[in-house]
């Protein structure tokens, strides 16, 4: 069966550079590992064989057994239309403004669409690993529950609020009359636009069957993926790091990236010699602040959440070739890649 | 910048946006204004930078001339149809409330133009002199600034289309609304700062571009650090000097703008609000 690594975590601390390195190091040991990606540097798109941000799994040159793919969430939920709709809805769909604003702006949607990529490649049966790098929404917790959010929005709850009580055909779908909830919506829109608004609902809801049976599929391949949540020693990632406990999610492996090394902060003697002596005292001795700090932050969150910690050393580049991706793996501290079935 | 009303913070995740709202509030409170600092979206970053446990959508008096508060997508939602479409009062649970909600997450920009109107409402009031709000990161923002074209060309007539007019023309105003920009010197957020300052543009004046986290020189030589003899000296002094000179390159790309210094081993977002507060005391 082909094993999962959802990579999760807040902001600008290195999801996607930490889901590259893993796919390397995976598709180094022999596995036939695909890097689903959502926004990479562009020197790091090319590091992984993407020339072209294609949402087609395609082949790194340099490397045997890698393949990457971006997640497209525009084009997938066309895909996602066309799936779970007959064709004549499903086309109607697709070119309706509302759809597109769904698409782009319903807080669930784009972690949906990746869920659905992400379900497509583990069930094709061509790879032992995937690897995706979680959309950024949220911190990555609600890439685990779009799929029930999805399943409310193409539910119809909102339709059968607008139109009454239960679902009419295509026409006639309002009567005001008594109804004060339906006289403020008009308020907020208007008539012509709320009837549109309405209609969208009506199509969309012929999704409804096939995106609740993906949606317990989804379910079913993230309870068996292993999550991997990337942090910094920063208050914001902590935070985010923090949330997935809130939701009774439990990480395979919390990685601690922009990490320092420990030695920093113990009982260095200074240097005396020569004219650099006071300014590399004075460097080693911030750098070793931060190191304790680091350190205090990482020791409070092992004291409060069970799952193993790594630590991903602080480069002064990110990596942007395939050979350093590998050496972040290498020079990383209790990276356990058997934890993740690697 | 503290000339105008309203000061939208704005940045990629990550790079200190919420610690920065936080700093350029406390510096209008200090300099005897009275300031709203606001969170567009109820996360918690912006609270612990002020040095509080949790903020509510009704402002609340942190210190003298500084009070605070959070959007709340349902009570923003309920007050715009109470003061601007004049409609009576909702039970904030009640199912009218939540098929309302539905629905203003379902259309396009209604649910952007009811936050950033509660933004520009704030800005109006005559309680404030000014409003800095921890505004959605960078990816977001353009559809909270796009929302009242949207709107325009959504609705064709009535009430919140008046209002989207007149929104457009405040967030346009550069006397009276401006965005600041939070970036770090790294290649991804100068990136998607860069990227921001050109889709943006037209849609509100850039106040001005922060940079945040820079290291400073250090004044020893490659070739020297080589002959450092001790590890840990020699290893920070590699690092450091690395980063910095990475953190030029790509500050270079940068506009000129005030700038906040990386601080080495600061525990509480608090704190860290008021380095960066003092930090920034001489530049804007």
């Amino acid at each position: 069966m082909t094993n999962a690594i959802l990579i999760a975590g807040g902001g600008g601390v290195g999801k996607t550079t930490i889901a590259a390195a893993l796919g390397v190091a995976a598709a180094e040991a022999g596995h036939r590992t695909l890097v689903l990606t959502v926004d990479p540097a562009r020197r790091l798109a090319s590091a992984l064989g993407l020339e072209e941000l294609t949402n087609q799994p395609n082949p790194n040159p340099k490397q045997q057994g890698l393949y990457a793919a971006m997640l497209d969430s525009a084009a997938s939920w066309d895909a996602i239309a066309r799936r779970h709709a007959p064709p004549d809805v499903a086309e109607r769909l697709i070119t309706n403004p509302l759809f597109e604003a769904v698409a782009h702006r319903f807080p669930s949607g784009q972690s949906y669409a990746a869920a659905e990529e992400m379900v497509t490649h583990l069930e094709s049966g061509e790879w032992d690993l995937v690897v995706v790098d979680t959309p950024p929404a949220a911190g990555g917790i609600e890439f685990f529950s779009a799929a029930a959010r999805m399943r409310e929005l193409v539910g119809g709850r909102l339709l059968r609020w607008l139109t009454g009580a239960r679902l009419p055909g295509r026409r006639g779908l309002f009567n005001f009359a008594g109804r004060p909830a339906l006289r403020l919506a008009d308020a907020l829109l208007g008539g012509p636009l709320l009837e549109q608004v309405a209609e969208f609902l009506f199509d969309l809801r012929t999704t409804y069957d096939g995106i609740s049976a993906k949606a317990l599929d989804i379910d079913a391949h993230l309870g068996r993926a292993h999550a991997v949540v990337v942090t910094t020693t920063d208050a914001g990632p902590i935070r985010e790091a923090r949330r997935f406990y809130q939701e009774g999610l439990s990480p395979a492996l919390v990685v601690f990236n922009r990490s320092l090394p420990t030695a920093w902060a113990g009982e260095v003697e200074p240097i005396e010699d020569g004219r650099a002596a006071a300014a590399l005292n004075h460097n080693l001795n911030r750098w070793g602040v931060e190191v304790r700090r680091q350190t205090e932050v990482q020791a409070e969150f092992a004291s409060r959440f069970p799952t193993p910690l790594a630590s991903v050393m602080w480069m002064p580049e990110s990596p942007v070739d395939l050979e350093s991706l590998g050496r972040l793996v290498v020079d990383a501290h209790d990276l356990n890649l058997k934890l993740l079935g690697i | 910048m503290f000339n105008l009303r309203l000061l939208l913070v704005s940045g990629k995740g990550g790079v200190g946006k919420s610690a920065v709202t936080a700093a350029l509030a406390m510096l209008g409170a200090r300099r005897g204004l009275r300031v709203l600092a606001l969170a567009m979206t109820d996360d918690l970053g912006l609270a612990s930078h002020l040095g509080i446990d949790h903020l509510s959508h009704r402002p609340t008096e942190i210190r003298p001339g500084l009070d605070a508060a959070a959007v709340d997508r349902t009570r923003a939602l309920d007050e715009y149809l109470r003061l601007q479409l004049h409609a009576p009062r909702i039970a904030p649970l009640g199912p009218i409330s939540r098929g309302l909600n539905a629905l203003a997450d379902t259309v396009p920009g209604i649910r952007d133009i009811i936050t950033i109107g509660k933004a520009l409402y704030e800005a109006g009031s005559t309680e404030w002199d000014i409003v800095v709000t921890d505004t959605p990161p960078l990816g977001q923002l353009g559809s909270y600034l796009r929302a009242p074209q949207v709107i325009a060309g959504l609705v064709p007539v009535g009430r919140i289309r008046d209002q989207a007019a007149s929104m457009e023309g405040e967030l346009a105003d550069s006397h009276h609304a401006g965005l600041v920009m939070v970036s770090v010197p790294e290649e991804l957020p100068v990136v998607e700062t860069m990227g921001a300052f050109n889709e943006l543009t037209g849609l509100i004046a850039m106040t001005d571009v922060i940079t945040n986290r820079m290291l400073a020189r250090l004044p020893v030589s490659e070739e020297k650090l080589a002959t450092i003899a001790s590890d840990p000296h020699r290893e920070a002094g590699l690092l450091h000097r690395s980063l910095f000179s990475s953190q030029q390159q790509w500050r270079a790309q940068l506009p000129q703008g005030p700038e906040v210094p990386y601080f080495f081993g600061v525990h509480t977002p608090g704190e860290a609000a008021a380095l960066i507060a003092e930090s920034l005391e001489d530049q804007v």
